[in-house]
């Protein structure tokens, strides 16, 4: 028991430690000066000139829209490589496992550049596909390793049992594989997600003027100073993501009835 | 019959075209670049050399590589340290609370991590947060700045890393058997020993997983240190940035990405076997045990 | 038939009319926050032009790129100073229009006719700007200060910023020594270092991103700083001076140009015009601090701009000082260097 709580006290203390730079940001949101670190008044001015600043706020909506997707994809291949790793034996496996972890390894600017040259070789537009695939490609390998370590716990057994019941291959993975590696494939998509939220350096070479994100446009606003509209926007993007998570514990809770 | 290879074939193809795609192709590139000589009017010329190999057996790109792992594995270590535990206690919590524990997790992390590197210095810095708690509870007797310190780097490694750490490791302990730890503690072992004897080497894949989801993005991390260390040290990570964009030494930062993955390559090949023997191991204690049990 | 024939004569109509009108776009490729918002808006009203700002946060990365991509995808890039000289050689800017541009007349000759572009073919100037010596009141007197030897006084100890950028760093190294920051002798630069290894254990910080927070928060004593930085960080602590060195600083200026593969050259050349009008050259000063190479807006700034010594230097602070230009080969031994100084203890 005493155990127990001293873990929960462990976990509080880690999410203080997770939200306290969270709550600095939403705070100096509304610090009236724009680069000091001191505080020095209350104001909503940044608010107000972030709703003006539109090509921040198109960014930031590009952003969301290649991260969903990018996770999306990445976790539905990673899934699937991880299945065939784990569970069939063909020629060049050994290849295709170690190609992913190298790709975890890749630095983002060796990334960047060989895919550049990739697509400016397939004459493609930098733009959103080449962006997403990029991504993809950044998500895949976290999301593989993620659910290869579930794998590895993975009861044989059930599937042995579905197959004798004359279950097909796809159906195995259906019914049985996916559903119970669905936390290692959430966990995956989750991870993917953020590292395209994140990504600056491969954005920065594989996107066209067509497709600005915004964390290439945080980036190099910092060369001047991480200013409070950035704050007011990374405050307004949590605040959004809470009210969806709110929202969406209230939609299972009324399923549930 | 042909449904199953239908399915497993479709499945290896698309994963195979596109890591090939774009995996293995643009890796391929790369390698066949450190072989070349770095170009005047392009970045690279063809002609055929190992001089860039060479050039980086030279003690400045050691060194660089020696402070580049020693940073990455105790910052692996430290999370690890700091995510285990929390791991542990979210997946023994109620079945129906464990997502959203794990949301929370993730949810600091959609907010840019640039973002929330700046809003560190503002809790280390002088007079910033932590030496003001650290002044009001009487362990400093003048305000101190934690920045641009190693222990700023570590804070901010961690502190970027930490759901690629957690999230893994929860993974692999959720799906321990209770069973087997009831077992352990039947047959007389005291916590301590059943956490060591069973629910370790049973989470191991867990543990390798994150270590490795964190040591190798903090390997090839370069802001971290620059913004909250002071970029006072060269990391591999920057060595590589340099090379390819200041230097326009395309086939020298590409060696030095190529020996890096080799290094690492091997550091996971080594970690993979001695995990398989262990787990190899433990799986056949355990079926003694419960086959004992059992009989 | 005569479908058939409408068909085509429209369509050909409509080719024609596509190729001989610009569509109303531009591409500028940027510095984040380096043109106002407020500028690129009047811009758009007058012209009809919209724009499209894309960013990009060091040279080399642009550089990268427009290599990689051969000068298209963009219709305005902001090189700064050896830049220039580097993508003028590789054949990847367009010749600048000398009569499109009807306010070219505004700008300063002191910034006009450098190495890296002497006819001015290919860049116009935006902005320029040095990096001088910030100090803290606290811990010196400002009028003591007038060396960049002055960093090695025992006040200074363990509080000293020096700029992540190899050429700047090595170039106040250089200039302290009394050499050119465009050196390429493999002596001055080696003994440059030296002069660097030997401040390192002073060095707090190597930083270009968060200098003035650094200095407004006092975590440094005094070190480097570019002028629109120091204009902003003296405003915001009172306690800090910008300080000439005698021996001359490492000038900057960062100039417009049109990439070669550019598919809206007439815009560009409407927006380089747009920009060298003394109003909006007077409104990009303002907003950044730096300053400005339009003698004719020089002459409308603001009072506190054109009284700064930061934003308007004056002839004498700037007596020695050489603009940032290429090395050539050189520049590998400044990188060796470089490392060598990360690296050591």
């Amino acid at each position: 028991m005493f155990m127990r709580r001293l873990g929960m006290a462990w976990v509080w203390l880690v999410y203080a430690f997770l939200y306290l730079p969270i709550l600095v940001v939403i705070v100096y949101s509304f610090n009236a000066s724009k680069y000091s670190t001191a505080w020095s008044g209350f104001t909503l001015d940044w608010y107000a000139k972030l709703l003006a600043n539109t090509p921040l706020v198109d960014a930031a909506l590009n952003s969301l829209s290649v991260a969903t997707l990018s996770a999306t994809l990445a976790t539905l291949l990673g899934s699937l490589a991880a299945m065939c790793l784990h569970r069939y034996r063909f020629p060049g496996r050994k290849v295709l496992h170690s190609s992913i972890y190298v790709l975890t390894v890749s630095p983002d600017i060796v990334m960047g550049i060989s895919l550049l040259i990739f697509f400016i070789a397939l004459r493609m537009e930098l733009g959103f596909v080449t962006l997403l695939i990029a991504h993809t490609t950044l998500g895949l390998p976290f999301v593989t390793v993620t659910v290869l370590a579930r794998l590895a716990e993975f009861d044989e057994h059930l599937v042995e049992a579905a197959r004798d019941l004359g279950a097909s291959e796809a159906a195995a993975y259906r019914h049985i594989i996916l559903p119970l590696t669905l936390p290692a494939v959430a966990a995956g998509w989750l991870l993917s997600f953020t590292l395209s939220m994140d990504d600056v350096l491969i954005s920065f070479f594989v996107t066209g003027p067509s497709f600005e994100v915004l964390p290439l446009k945080i980036y190099s606003m910092v060369r001047l100073g991480v200013k409070p509209d950035i704050n007011a926007l990374s405050a307004v993007m949590f605040g959004v993501t809470i009210v969806l998570v709110l929202l969406a514990q209230a939609l299972t809770n009324m399923r549930r009835k | 019959m042909a449904k199953r290879n239908a399915f497993r074939n479709a499945s290896i193809a698309v994963v195979a075209l596109w890591l090939g795609l774009f995996a293995l192709l643009p890796n391929a590139g790369l390698l066949l670049v450190t072989v070349l000589q770095r170009g005047e009017q392009d970045f690279v010329e063809p002609v055929f050399t190992l001089a860039n190999y060479a050039r980086l057996f030279d003690p400045t790109f050691l060194r660089i590589l020696w402070d580049s792992i020693a940073l990455a594995a105790t910052s692996t270590f430290v999370c690890l340290l700091v995510g285990y535990p929390f791991a542990y206690r979210i997946a023994m919590a109620r079945r129906s609370v464990r997502p959203w524990f794990l949301l929370l997790v993730i949810i600091p992390f959609w907010t840019n991590s640039l973002i929330r590197t700046y809003a560190l210095i503002i809790l280390l810095k002088s007079q910033g947060l932590v030496s003001d708690v650290l002044l009001f509870l009487g362990f400093i007797d003048a305000p101190i700045s934690l920045m641009y310190s190693d222990l700023a780097v570590f804070v901010g490694l961690t502190y970027t890393l930490l759901p690629f750490m957690i999230l893994p490791l929860y993974v692999s302990i959720d799906k321990l058997d209770r069973k087997l730890l009831d077992a352990a503690k039947d047959l007389g072992a005291g916590s301590l020993r059943a956490f060591w004897h069973v629910t370790l080497p049973l989470t191991m894949p867990g543990i390798v997983a994150g270590s490795m989801l964190v040591f190798l993005p903090s390997l090839a991390c370069f802001y971290i240190p620059e913004i909250l260390g002071g970029a006072k040290a060269m990391l591999i990570g920057n060595f590589i940035k340099n090379q390819f964009l200041v230097a326009r030494d395309w086939p020298l930062g590409a060696a030095a990405s190529t020996i890096l993955t080799l290094l690492l390559v091997l550091l996971i090949v080594a970690w993979w076997l001695a995990s398989r023997r262990v787990a190899a191991r433990e799986k056949h204690e355990q079926d003694a045990a419960l086959f004992t049990e059992a009989g | 038939m005569q479908r058939l024939l409408a068909t085509v004569v429209m369509l050909l109509l409509w080719t024609g009319v596509a190729v001989s009108a610009e569509p109303k776009v531009l591409n500028v490729f940027n510095w984040s926050e380096y043109v106002p918002q407020t500028v690129l808006d009047r811009f758009t009203k007058e012209t009809g032009i919209k724009v499209v700002y894309t960013t990009y946060e060091s040279n080399e990365a642009m550089y990268a790129k427009i290599k990689l991509l051969r000068g298209k995808g963009y219709d305005i890039v902001v090189p700064s100073t050896y830049f220039i000289d580097m993508m003028r050689k590789d054949g990847l800017l367009a010749k600048i229009d000398r009569a499109k541009l009807t306010n070219y007349a505004n700008l300063d000759p002191r910034v006009l006719h450098q190495p890296f572009d002497p006819q001015n073919e290919f860049s116009v100037p935006y902005m320029w700007g040095n990096t001088g010596l910030m100090v803290n009141r606290k811990v010196v007197d400002p009028a003591t200060i007038s060396s960049w030897n002055d960093l090695f006084r025992p006040e200074f100890k363990g509080g000293v910023i020096l700029s992540d950028d190899l050429r700047d760093t090595f170039g106040i190294a250089l200039k302290a020594l009394g050499y050119s920051v465009n050196s390429t002798s493999e002596a001055e630069i080696k003994a440059a270092y030296e002069w660097l290894l030997k401040l390192k254990p002073s060095v707090r910080v190597f930083d270009v991103t968060a200098t003035k927070q650094a200095f407004i928060a006092e975590e440094v004593k005094g070190g480097m700083s570019w002028n629109g930085d120091a204009f902003i960080a003296m405003n915001e602590n009172p306690d800090l001076a910008f300080v000439y060195p005698k021996e001359g600083l490492p000038l900057w200026v960062d100039s417009l140009a049109i990439p070669i593969g550019a598919e809206h050259k007439d815009n560009a050349h409407k927006f380089i015009d747009f920009l060298l009008r003394p109003d909006i050259a007077k409104l990009c000063v303002e907003e950044y601090n730096y300053s400005t190479p339009n003698l004719a807006a020089q002459k409308i700034l603001d009072a506190r701009h054109a009284q700064s010594r930061a934003t308007s230097p004056t002839d004498a602070d700037l007596k020695n000082s050489e603009f940032t230009n290429g090395v050539g080969k050189a520049l590998d031994v400044y990188e060796k260097y470089w490392e060598m100084l990360k690296t050591a203890d």
